[in-house]
């Protein structure tokens, strides 16, 4: 009998704190669902204006005057996109160059002196990676003037941070064996670097660069709106113009490069890995 | 008995010629080398197309040390901490969850449409989500914050609906992908229980997919912030505003803080994401 009233206790004692828990959850819920509404009220309900916006089926109108292709300007988008790829290119193979450094302090047993140059690797990386390419672009483009040369270092600069991350914990993955192994046999630093370090590391970099190099010609179609040359000066001048057909045909044209970006880097990929 | 190793080494080295060992035989060696030679040419070409002069270069590093000491130190830190531009801040932050949240709401479906192994129709369906999450990815935010000012006017909401299109496309591939890698049995055996496709989707694959998607969401608002940060410079509200009015203005003293301030929340926001991924990961 008081094993039966000790287990209806327990069960009620479970009964409680799970429903204990739910009011919880549900309090919980309520107020991110209050905090939620309060945001969409302040960004979307009081800062628009309505006026302007005017009613459903004027939007829809100024939608429509995007739709269409404009083709006379399609034989204009070969020079620009052309443009694009490169800067995206170089941009990529600087990016790689200024790696090195950021790559060899920021792998923490390759690292040569931890306390000091470590920290000033991540600095590196984050500072590259948290300030935008437009941001990037316009500090160039005051540095060295308008032109493909700003976008270029603007390119390079924005993806020293993700390559040199990626490529710096690859470093810190690899077996440590055949660094053993190398030197068992007497081999100096710069072969141990050669024959054990970078055969280990090398198909994950080189994938990560290529991911990379993707990921900057979807960047550098856009760094024309601040002066660095490309796609983005054709949107801008068409979007300035009212050319609104011009602008989906310079989206579609943007669409079509990087398709052949993931193209590319398909064959690519499949070619050296 | 080393010496008499070396020995032996000079002694067959004598008899034969070392084999050559390569990875690659020659038809194959061929097209490799071509194509890093076709590289090369299309590198050095894209240098001379694009009339970079590398002379410039080269002397370019000192004159930027020259630009950041004369132009933009000391930032004027004082402008950054008034409160019409920390309320801007703010507005950002709310921007870049409300995107964050409206882009997942609908990245997941995509996610599930767009999953080979779970779309409703392979034929139909799949490659439609999977052209829309590429082509959401594949215009880059500031060119959605523009489109959505033209259509919408200046003000918050086309900066909402810019993070929305870019949340799409950056959570919707990563939802697709991770719900490719889960386990057939539990699906198999919800189907074996004549559920229907969304019975199966809540009850055998969500389960498995709960954490990581978590994970990707935290993730997914990290960059979002990120790319606040700058859609208000085309006009979509936030503190990009402020950053592209003191461009225009030539206030480098003011843009340099500017920047200074997106880096720390960047960096705050940063470790919020990693910290909340490391918990998420735990609670596997």
């Amino acid at each position: 009998m008081t094993t039966a009233e000790a287990t209806a206790r327990e069960a009620d004692r479970i009964i409680a704190a799970r429903s204990r828990t739910k009011l919880m959850h549900s309090a919980i819920y309520l107020v991110v669902l209050a905090f939620v509404l309060w945001s969409v009220k302040t960004t979307i309900v009081d800062d628009t204006d309505w006026a302007r916006l005017g009613s459903l089926a004027d939007v829809l109108e100024s939608i429509s005057e995007f739709v269409g292709i404009d083709w006379g300007l399609v034989p204009n988008l070969w020079e620009p996109a052309i443009e694009t790829i490169m800067v995206a290119t170089l941009g990529t193979l600087l990016g790689v160059i200024v790696c090195v450094p950021a790559i060899w302090f920021g792998a923490l047993n390759i690292t040569p002196y931890a306390p000091i140059t470590y920290p000033l690797a991540r600095l590196m990386m984050t500072l590259s990676r948290s300030i935008h390419e437009i941001v990037w672009a316009l500090f160039f483009v005051a540095a060295v003037g308008l032109g493909a040369l700003a976008g270029v270092l603007a390119i390079a600069v924005r993806s020293v941070g993700f390559i040199a991350k990626m490529s710096a914990e690859a470093i810190e993955d690899l077996d440590p064996k055949p660094v053993e192994a190398i030197r068992a046999v007497g081999g100096s630093d710069f072969q141990v670097f050669i024959y054990a370090i970078l055969p280990q590391v090398l198909p994950a970099m080189i994938s990560v660069i290529i991911f990379e190099w993707e990921i900057n010609i979807r960047r550098s179609s856009v760094l024309g709106l601040v002066g660095a040359g490309g796609l983005g000066l054709v949107f801008f001048r068409q979007l300035n113009t009212f050319n609104h057909p011009g602008v989906s045909t310079v989206i579609l044209a943007i669409l079509v490069l990087i398709l052949f970006g993931e193209f590319v880097s398909y064959y690519v990929r499949k070619a050296i890995i | 008995m080393a010496s008499s190793a070396t020995t032996h080494r000079h002694s067959q080295t004598r008899r034969e010629s070392p084999r050559e060992w390569r990875r690659f035989k020659f038809p194959e060696s061929l097209y490799r080398w071509a194509g890093v030679l076709l590289g090369l040419v299309f590198l050095s070409y894209s240098i001379i197309y694009l009339n970079i002069p590398l002379e410039r270069f080269f002397t370019m590093f000192g004159r930027v040390g020259a630009l950041i000491t004369d132009r933009y130190y000391p930032p004027e830190i004082d402008y950054v901490t008034q409160p019409e531009y920390l309320a801007s801040v703010w507005e950002t932050i709310q921007m870049a969850y409300l995107g964050g949240m409206f882009g997942m709401a609908m990245a997941i479906p995509l996610g599930w449409f767009g999953s080979y192994n779970m779309t409703p129709h392979r034929r139909f369906v799949y490659p439609l989500a999977r052209f829309v999450t590429m082509s959401t990815r594949s215009v880059h935010e500031t060119i959605w914050a523009i489109l959505f000012v033209t259509i919408l006017g200046f003000g918050m909401m086309a900066g909402v609906l810019a993070l929305t299109m870019f949340c799409i496309g950056f959570a919707g591939k990563l939802f697709a992908e991770e719900i490719e890698a889960i386990d057939m049995g539990p699906v198999e055996a919800i189907r074996a229980t004549g559920a229907s496709e969304l019975s199966v989707m809540v009850y055998a694959v969500f389960p498995q997919v709960r954490v990581a998607f978590t994970g990707i969401g935290i993730y997914t608002w990290d960059v979002a912030f990120r790319a606040a940060t700058v859609v208000g410079f085309f006009g979509a509200g936030g503190m990009g505003w402020y950053l592209k009015r003191n461009v225009l203005q030539i206030e480098t003293l003011r843009v340099s803080a500017i920047l200074v301030s997106i880096v720390v929340l960047v960096l705050i926001a940063e470790g919020i994401s990693a910290w909340a991924r490391a918990r998420v990961a735990k609670a596997k």
